[in-house]
């Protein structure tokens, strides 16, 4: 689409040009015909699965050299042609931020993993410290210095993947959703450093789904749908804003589950301590709180997968539906579509058709495919549909926006509002303000293991 | 501390706890391994690797006691006819499997600083340039065994959620299975952050190379003097074999010999102690 490219524009950083991908054995272009010119700071926006990681990748080279399959086009990056040039031999142009924090650590502290980086491109060993310090500061993470990796928040921890990248101090910053698996804070500290950087002059390409505070320090929007582009001025993008108006249709009903001063945890150290707190069937409590705070305990205590040291747990009779963090843990079936079956069937519930929740989540689409081929945003939606059909009495959703669009989380606001009203008590642990104000009928935050109603 | 110290400190352990069979001497190594942990890595850290040491060492002690029925200081006798275990039962067989017992745990603990005192780092940075890679890829793959171990716990709990039992081996495939998936994801998008990150290409430096203080020069030369010593003192003949049978005796010990093995000592000594 030439009509995102910048007439006259000599200096960018990126430059592609009737660019198509198309991952191996997909006759589905995942990119088509793309054309582009980045520069400044580029917010890159879409639904789920429209092809914006894809769009990412390119820019490094993982795609094609990574991922394989076929491409088409041209790309480049400071000169570089992409495509010709091996991904690892880009690493000082291109510095690339992923997702997950968890999965990009190499070393286990902190100097050493922001020095990963420099070692691979050979900077000599004298010159390493003062880059890796200043990488830290410009990442605004030089309080981190000495620190163990695992001892580190999810936000850090991508303070310190930024700083890892900054090191090596590219012209070109990418970062794909860097702020999804982060509470509101860790999220801030990054997009902070990130503004940072563009006032330092770095060219950067951001992909997210909430660009409320990114979008006025930008140069260009870019939305991707279907694997096509389009540029737009960041004046004229209107984020995308998650308003249901979900009412009652029955008022909430008797205790559906209750703690008693639980105290659990792991291997005999609490995380939760002296925890009484219930929940009626017919109503949605949400738990907010930072990450590490005790929210995932809480909804495993509840669930009974984790028996409480001190305490005491009830709950009525009736399956639970759990979402756990990490939607992969559920996904092992070879269809989206058969995952929802298995659920049904082990719920007995001949009754009600798999594409009854396959549409309530938009994904009759993807029905057919292997759920782990999705993007992050569908497989999440692909757990929610293996665990949410069978008419749950009780449901526990840890995180479930994680990922998702806005179109996607105003149809999973439905889908509650729609099981709260069946009389499924509802219990989500989540970071999303939107989701909070739609659904939460009280919330709860839960911060150092202690409870406190908001 | 420096791997190239430990690992000269472990190997010269090892080297004299195998070579000999005389307790004396495998007993002034397994001192020094104790001594050298206990004041760098602390008795709290160290306690799970204690009792798995005295579990296995216990192990051979009984081993040799049911299975050899060699000696003449018997203490009992059970009837030949009942198979495995008929025989007498010896003081001999009891005190070699007592001097063979000390071997294990003496190795373990020698070479437990790579586990209690070092990190991957250390360990990557002391590898010679040929092995560079393939250490950092260990060292980034230890770094997912945590996040197996959580998976495992995870996949368990939500499919047990969903109406999964355990019905025999086959139905463990509804677990297995995703947290394999789960695991080869998550090293996919490790070796995706290490590509884009320049992992692979030829001209690879260190952070901080594995210089030689003088507090490691000195391990490494007090450990190899403790190796050198303890040979030559074998094979002049002053550091004697022992073996019990026929009849038990107390091992020889050779101050020389002996004064080779306390050289082990020396880490304990300057070795800071690491939390």
């Amino acid at each position: 689409m030439l009509a995102a490219l910048r007439s006259g524009d000599t200096v960018a950083t990126a430059r592609l040009s009737h660019l198509s991908y198309w991952y191996p054995g997909s006759a589905h272009a995942a990119l088509d015909d793309v054309s582009l010119v980045l520069e400044g700071m580029t917010l890159v926006a879409g639904r789920s699965g429209g092809g914006k990681s894809s769009l990412l990748r390119v820019l490094n080279g993982l795609v094609p050299h990574f991922h394989g399959g076929r491409i088409a086009g041209h790309a480049e990056v400071e000169g570089l042609d992409v495509i010709g040039t091996p991904t690892r031999s880009l690493a000082s142009t291109v510095g690339f931020v992923f997702q997950d924090p968890e999965l990009q650590a190499v070393y286990d502290t902190v100097e050493r993993e922001v020095a990963f980086g420099l070692e691979n491109i050979g900077i000599a060993t004298l010159a390493m410290a003062s880059r890796v310090d200043d990488a830290l500061a410009e990442a605004g993470a030089q309080h981190l210095v000495g620190r163990r990796i695992r001892s580190l928040s999810g936000g850090e921890r991508q303070r310190v993947a930024l700083a890892a990248v900054l090191a090596m101090q590219p012209r070109l910053v990418v970062l794909d959703e860097p702020t999804s698996q982060l509470d509101p804070e860790g999220a801030s500290l990054v997009l902070t450093s990130a503004s940072r950087l563009r006032k330092a002059g770095r060219t950067l390409v951001i992909s997210e789904h909430r660009l409320e505070q990114l979008v006025r320090s930008a140069d260009r929007v870019v939305s991707v749908e279907r694997g096509r582009v389009q540029a737009h001025a960041p004046s004229d993008w209107r984020t995308a804003v998650v308003a249901v108006n979900v009412p009652r249709t029955s008022a909430p009903g008797p205790e559906a589950w209750s703690l008693n001063g639980v105290t659990a945890g792991f291997s005999g150290q609490p995380v939760l301590e002296g925890v009484t707190l219930g929940g009626n069937a017919g109503e949605i409590l949400a738990l907010t709180g930072p990450n590490g705070g005790g929210k995932t305990t809480l909804l495993r205590t509840i669930s009974g997968a984790l028996p409480p040291l001190v305490g005491a747990v009830e709950r009525r009779p009736g399956r639970v539906a759990y979402l756990p963090q990490n939607p992969a843990a559920l996904l092992h079936r070879p269809t989206v579509r058969s995952e929802v079956e298995l659920t049904l069937s082990r719920a007995e519930d001949a009754a009600e058709s798999p594409d009854l929740i396959l549409d309530a989540l938009g994904l009759r689409e993807v029905a057919g495919r292997y759920p782990r081929d999705l993007s992050s945003g569908e497989r999440q939606r692909a757990a929610l549909a293996a665990v949410l059909p069978g008419r749950p009495s009780l449901v526990l959703l840890d995180e479930p926006t994680r990922g998702m669009d806005a179109a996607a989380r105003e149809a999973l606001i439905r889908l509650v509002a729609r099981l709260r009203d069946a009389g499924s008590s509802v219990v989500l642990a989540t970071h999303d303000v939107h989701l909070r104000q739609a659904l939460g009928d009280r919330v709860v935050r839960v911060c150092g293991g202690k409870v406190g109603e908001l | 501390m420096n791997a190239k110290a430990a690992a000269a400190w472990s190997a010269s352990c090892l080297v004299i706890v195998l070579v000999t069979s005389n307790p004396a001497y495998k007993c002034a190594v397994l001192a020094a391994a104790f001594t050298t942990l206990a004041a760098t890595a602390g008795l709290g850290r160290m306690h799970r690797l204690l009792v798995g040491v005295a579990l296995i060492a216990g192990f051979d002690v009984l081993l040799n006691f049911v299975s050899a029925h060699l000696g003449q200081t018997v203490l009992f006798a059970v009837p030949d006819s009942i198979p495995g275990v008929g025989g007498p039962y010896t003081v001999e067989a009891l005190a070699f499997g007592a001097s063979s017992g000390i071997t294990i745990p003496a190795a373990i603990l020698a070479a437990a600083p790579f586990s209690l005192l070092l990190q991957p780092h250390d360990v990557m940075d002391a590898l010679p340039p040929v092995l560079a890679r393939t250490g950092t890829t260990i060292a980034a793959s230890m770094n997912l065994v945590p996040a197996v171990v959580a998976s495992f716990t995870e996949v368990s709990e939500a499919q047990r959620m969903r109406g999964w039992r355990p019905r025999g081996p086959r139905s463990w495939a509804e677990v297995v299975v995703p947290v394999v998936l789960t695991s080869v994801e998550s090293s996919i998008q490790l070796a995706e952050s290490m590509e884009a990150r320049g992992f692979g290409l030829p001209a690879r430096t260190h952070f901080r190379g594995a210089n030689l203080g003088p507090t490691s020069l000195l391990v490494i030369v007090a450990s190899l003097a403790a190796a050198a010593g303890f040979a030559i003192s074998q094979a002049l003949g002053w550091a004697e074999a022992w073996y019990p049978y026929p009849s038990l005796m107390w091992p020889a010990v050779d101050l020389r010999a002996l004064t080779g093995c306390s050289l082990l000592f020396v880490p304990a000594i300057l070795w800071r102690r690491r939390g």
